[in-house]
């Protein structure tokens, strides 16, 4: 089997180009996974247009696609106007709604192509698109297993897990899990103690290969902005180590952070897993990074 | 016309002209700054390689474009190639994995400064202009 994962946009809020965010990317969210040859795309923030312009140029044709959003913010739908390959007919596109029934994620998706937005209209695509939902919040799609989680955001947001033949893959972005702490008050008395997350949020992530979560915050960040919806990059690293996932790419960097910045970030967190006896592969996401996920990650066998 | 009065216009441009330099004559390395991998540990000897073409393979077989020699790397290890995003690095289904700054990856794009770990050798990637 093939389980591959491509990172085509890492940023939160709002695409940062330039000089600073050269390393990790400036796009806003877009995760692909191909699974088998089936796709799935999880947000189509402007990473997404970079993905339609490979899919053009090598993709299969005609293309099939499950499109899954973690919500609506727009640094989640903004760049979909700009997937070229909507606009080819054959091509067919799902769009997962979270709940039977469900089908606003459609209809908000072609808000933003109104006339006084966008010059081309929703209906006026040249591929099919089409609307379905994960029923009681688990479906098995083209072989693929897909469950939803329940996020805290404002205006609230869903986590997806993938999984297939015993690989999987968490996608959970835009998750303030440091308002639903056992003990909020931890961090700030105890920075380096583990902090205990909601249990059933460990039990989605149990065991993943690879946990990607929004990581937007340092801790000197967080008091801040509480409240805003995302959490602190420590905090992520705890919940790979109480779910005993294998690795995580700390996602959704914060448009203020420059490429060193968020190294930096990603340094203090490793360290942080192995402090607490993890040995979990810790990672910046970052554009262009594709991972197999049904190899073991191994690791690098020399120390220099 | 008050000949004491300083030009403050004049002034600076006459400090900014200089007399132009012919950068045809330059060697080109001071035009352009090659893309480059360079040998940072393992068990051979340290080397700096240019990449001068789209698509080069790294691997123990003497059909490797850049050839290391030392047990840990598969015969047609990696493949680095040219693309609109910048210098992208493949495992070519390697029996030790390619990493990038100790992720295992499929492939990847490289920035500057990233370190490339094919068994014991790390090669590390040097951005050109
Ligand atoms: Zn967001
Ligand atoms: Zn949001």
């Amino acid at each position: 089997m093939s389980f591959l994962v491509r990172f085509w946009g890492v940023r939160g809020s709002i695409p940062t180009p330039g000089l600073q965010t050269h390393r990790y990317g400036g796009n806003t969210s877009c995760v692909e996974l191909e699974v088998d040859g089936v796709r799935f795309i999880c947000d189509a923030g402007s990473g997404i247009r970079e993905l339609g312009i490979d899919l053009m140029e090598e993709g299969p044709k005609p293309l099939t696609a499950h499109l899954f959003f973690s919500h609506m913010h727009w640094d989640h739908i903004q760049g979909f106007p700009f997937f070229t390959p909507v606009y080819v007919p054959n091509n067919h596109f799902t769009i997962w709604g979270p709940r039977t029934g469900d089908r606003r994620f459609a209809r908000l998706l072609g808000g933003q192509m109104r006339s006084s937005y966008f010059p081309v209209d929703f209906h006026d695509l040249g591929g099919t698109i089409s609307a379905d939902d994960l029923g009681d919040g688990e479906r098995v799609i083209d072989g693929v297993r897909v469950r939803v989680f329940h996020q805290h955001h404002p205006g609230v947001s869903f986590a997806y897990r993938f999984e297939k033949n015993g690989v999987s893959v968490v996608y959970a972005t835009d998750s303030e899990i440091d308002l639903d702490l056992d003990d909020p008050e931890l961090p700030l008395r105890d920075p380096g103690a583990l902090r205990g997350v909601p249990q059933d949020l460990v039990a989605f992530c149990r065991g993943a290969n690879l946990l990607i979560a929004d990581g937007q915050y340092t801790d000197e960040e967080y008091p801040k902005v509480v409240g805003w919806g995302h959490a602190r990059a420590t905090t992520i690293v705890d919940l790979a180590v109480l779910a005993e996932v294998e690795q995580l790419a700390v996602f959704h960097h914060d448009p203020m952070h420059t490429d060193e910045e968020i190294s930096d970030l990603i340094g203090h967190c490793q360290q942080r897993a192995a402090s607490h006896g993890s040995d979990v592969t810790v990672f910046g996401a970052r554009e262009g990074f594709e991972l197999r996920l049904d190899r073991p990650p191994g690791r690098r066998q020399t120390q220099y | 016309m008050n000949d004491t009065v300083d030009d403050p216009v004049d002034g600076r441009l006459a400090f900014a002209t200089t007399e132009a330099t012919d950068i045809s004559v330059l060697p080109k390395r001071l035009v352009r700054r090659p893309h480059i991998l360079q040998i940072v540990a393992g068990d051979v000897a340290p080397r700096t390689i240019p990449l001068t073409q789209d698509s080069m393979s790294v691997g123990r077989s003497n059909e490797a474009d850049i050839r290391i020699m030392t047990a840990d790397l598969s015969r047609m290890h990696m493949r680095i190639d040219r693309t609109r995003r910048g210098f992208k690095c493949f495992d070519m289904d390697s029996r030790n994995g390619v990493f990038v700054n100790e992720v295992r990856v499929h492939s990847a794009v490289l920035r500057d400064g990233d370190l490339i770990q094919l068994g014991n050798v790390a090669l590390m990637y040097h951005e050109g202009s």
